[in-house]
């Protein structure tokens, strides 16, 4: 049983008011695209438009980066916030990159959506929020879609948005292919599928993966933690990174963003989903995050509250070396 | 009008490896990357002696299957490197070398198909050499060799006995159409280069990511950057891809970028597909491949640019 | 990995270490052994850094990606460093960067990291010819 348009109907509501009321310039959401099974990412900046918002299972998108595209408003943004995006905003706000005042987040405990992502998700509800649209009572709290919700047709199409373009639905699906396993995985389900080959096999895994990357550098794009101004990769006339796309240099690259995110990652899995050749990079950060764990003996989970130590940027007198 | 029966594909296919590198196109990169390739040596310069010399472009390939739209592209591309006025060496060199064998669509390859209204055909390619279009009853295809590089592929199929003339009965099968029909009006190019300071940009790129996915899954994005690479004794002058959605694209030196925002980024690129390069070379720049439609992580669609032009 | 135009063991030449040494401790711990005229390795090429806390992971990736057979990160002893905390996040840091050499295929024998102050010249010594005689033994990749 889903109440995706029950709860759609909230979003809408609570969306209007805020735009009405002039609490927010906008208010991120999704809209439908042409395609029945995708959707794509809406600025609702007006009541008609927050009526063209939408919740289904296809809502795959984590909307948190694009608090940083208003780093520097002096208006406040509205936001619908599951389980991921909350994190995503604690991990802004615990780098400082915006301000909680300007942000309204719109607590929307999600049911678990149809991304591969969310089938390792351990953390469905929101964690910070300004309002909650709805209890997440009865909603299991991990893992994605577990059952099969249907998505209204007749919604998809934006009526009316921006300049009034009215997009026709098509209706077939125009997603990549997604492992139709939806069942809670292990937290660490990239990293141990590599753990165990041997170093051999390791090394020509990734070596394998990273012949496929095409730079185009939407992992980064996608991910909270890369919150920098200028990318170190973008400054390829300095020599950090090479800017031909051999497969030694997307190593490089992979592997120092993976560094560069370690102590943060908040596990949203975002870099993965919009990899448009479906490489499995989350593995790189997975491994990471096992490291931390077994230096410290602690769990690390990072994104739940917006005061937190990250684990590389500090530092314990009694810290392991046993290899220094 | 000669005749590949489908038992006879594969073996098509194994029988040119011996003349051609053979080249399937990836499921997701266009086939530009046989012609452009992400990353090549451009040359190689000795730094004690200071001696360049030129890395070359390799050998003959073939690239087997191309979609029409895919052939169309590498005709827009052969426009901005080859008739533009400069020739780029490498380019040329591998399009002298490569030989183009489109596979007609017998079905629409994806819902965001939409090159019909882009002026395109799911089965005419005439860039390419060779067109493979499915039979009417499925049994094989209905071959036309459309150049000399087409006719020696003609002749390696004949040595290898894999065809024959088309049986009498047989028909080409009617092209199918795209799902996605997008009106595109006839001079969308002056509507949109007009409506440039238009607050529509804006919107369309409100749910743009900024990374480059849509112009590495384009057939038709030719933009590339030149850098060196520092290798000991050697130094290596490459080319790769580059990306217009990059904010280091249009970086000065002084540190000044004139397209400093993602709308800029956004519009230009739009712009590039459906009205510079028009006016340019008088042919649209986007084939509706849909590539950048699937592909982009957000869901972004070109399409509501190319329709906006009916309410310009 | 993609290396050209260099000597390594599988040719037959050297193998390449290189070495990023702090500058308040471990470079001048390799001044000191150069000095008293102690012989190590010629196959060892210092980087002086300002503190073992400067040495990026990605400094280390890009020496291995761009053909080095080993990597060596050395620094003032925990509570030594010019900068009082700098070791304590490298210390952090390297412990982390171990275990993803080893998840990406690289054998975390080539890779060292090791507290040398600078007095220790011959640790110094002692630690590189220890390096250079592992690395030697695991050929090139």
């Amino acid at each position: 049983m889903n109440n995706f348009s029950q709860q759609q109907q909230k979003i809408r509501s609570a969306a209007s008011r805020l735009l009405a009321d002039g609490t927010v310039r906008f208010v991120i959401g999704w809209a439908p695209t042409r395609f029945a099974e995708r959707t794509t990412v809406l600025f609702a900046h007006t009541e008609a438009e927050a009526q063209a918002l939408v919740w289904n299972a296809h809502c795959t998108a984590a909307l948190g980066k694009y608090l940083l595209d208003h780093r520097l408003a002096d208006y406040a943004v509205g936001i619908v916030a599951r389980g991921c995006e909350s994190r995503m905003i604690n991990r802004l706000l615990t780098d400082h990159q915006i301000w909680r005042e300007r942000v309204y987040i719109l607590g929307a405990p999600c049911p678990g959506m149809d991304a591969e992502r969310c089938a390792g998700c351990r953390e469905r509800a929101p964690v910070v929020w300004d309002e909650l649209l709805w209890d997440a009572d009865g909603m299991p709290e991990t893992g994605g879609r577990q059952d099969a919700a249907p998505t209204n047709l007749d919604e998809a199409t934006i009526a009316d948005v921006g300049a009034g373009l009215a997009l026709p639905a098509v209706g077939a699906a125009c997603s990549r292919p997604l492992d139709t396993d939806t069942s809670l995985r292990s937290r660490f389900f990239r990293a141990e599928a590599v753990e165990g080959l041997s170093a051999a096999e390791k090394f020509s895994y990734w070596d394998e993966v990273y012949a496929k990357c095409i730079r185009c550098y939407a992992c980064r794009q996608a991910c909270p933690v890369c919150s920098c101004r200028a990318c170190y990769v973008d400054m390829d006339r300095q020599g950090f990174q090479g800017k031909q796309h051999s497969a030694a240099d997307n190593r490089v690259f992979g592997v120092t963003r993976a560094f560069h995110v370690a102590d943060r990652c908040v596990e949203c899995g975002e870099c993965e989903r919009v990899c448009p050749m479906g490489l499995p990079i989350l593995g790189q950060t997975q491994k990471l995050i096992k490291e931390i764990e077994a230096l410290t003996g602690e769990a690390y989970v990072q994104g739940m509250d917006a005061e937190e130590e990250n684990f590389l940027g500090a530092f314990d007198l009694d810290d392991k070396d046993d290899f220094l | 009008m000669m005749y590949l029966l489908k038992e006879n594909f594969d073996k098509a296919r194994e029988a040119l490896a011996g003349a051609y590198a053979v080249v399937v196109p990836d499921e997701v990169l266009p086939p530009k990357d046989a012609l452009f390739p992400r990353s090549e040596t451009l040359y190689e310069t000795d730094r004690r002696t200071g001696e360049a010399r030129a890395a070359g472009a390799g050998g003959k390939t073939l690239l087997f299957g191309v979609r029409p739209c895919d052939a169309r592209a590498i005709g827009n591309l052969d426009a901005a490197f080859l008739e533009s006025g400069y020739v780029d060496a490498n380019y040329a060199q591998r399009r002298e070398n490569a030989t183009i064998v489109a596979l007609a669509c017998a079905q629409i390859p994806s819902p965001a198909c939409f090159c019909d209204s882009m002026g395109g055909s799911p089965h005419e390619a005439p860039e390419a050499d060779v067109v493979l279009t499915e039979a009417a009853d499925g049994s094989g295809y209905a071959l036309d060799f459309q150049s000399e590089k087409g006719s020696a592929v003609a002749e390696i199929w004949k040595a290898a006995d894999l065809i024959g003339p088309m049986p009498a009965h047989l028909e080409k099968a009617p092209a199918p159409t795209c799902t996605l029909k997008v009106n595109k009006v006839p001079d969308l190019a002056q509507k949109l280069t007009a409506a440039f300071e238009d607050g529509l940009w804006e919107r369309l790129a409100e749910a743009c990511l900024g990374c480059g996915c849509c112009t590495y899954v384009c057939p038709t994005c030719y933009c590339f950057d030149i850098g060196l690479e520092n290798r000991g004794g050697t130094a290596d002058t490459f080319r790769c891809w580059d990306s217009c959605m990059f904010p280091g694209y249009t970086q000065m030196a002084g540190g000044h970028n004139p397209r400093w925002s993602k709308t800029q980024r956004l519009r230009n690129r739009y712009l590039h597909k459906l009205a510079y390069f028009d006016e340019r070379y008088g042919r649209t720049l986007c084939v509706g491949c849909g590539r950048c439609i699937c592909r982009c992580p957000q869901g972004l669609d070109i399409t509501r640019a190319v329709e906006w032009g009916e309410r310009l | 990995m993609d290396v050209a135009n260099r000597t390594n063991t599988a040719a037959g030449g050297e193998p390449k270490i290189l070495a990023f040494c702090c500058n308040w401790c471990t470079y001048t711990g390799a001044d000191l052994a150069g000095l008293n005229r102690m012989k190590y390795p010629a196959n060892v090429r210092v980087v002086r850094v300002p503190c073992s806390g400067r040495v990026n992971p990605q400094f280390i990736l890009r020496a291995f990606a761009r053909g080095a057979d080993g990597v060596v990160v050395c620094g003032c002893h925990p509570g030594d460093c010019h900068y009082a905390t700098g070791n304590f996040f490298t210390r952090r840091r390297f412990m982390l960067m171990r275990g993803l050499l080893e998840f990406n295929g690289i054998d975390p024998r080539r890779f060292h990291a090791r507290w040398i102050s600078g007095s220790e010249a011959a640790k110094f010594r002692d630690f590189v010819s220890e390096v250079c005689a592992i690395v030697k033994g695991l050929g090139h990749e």
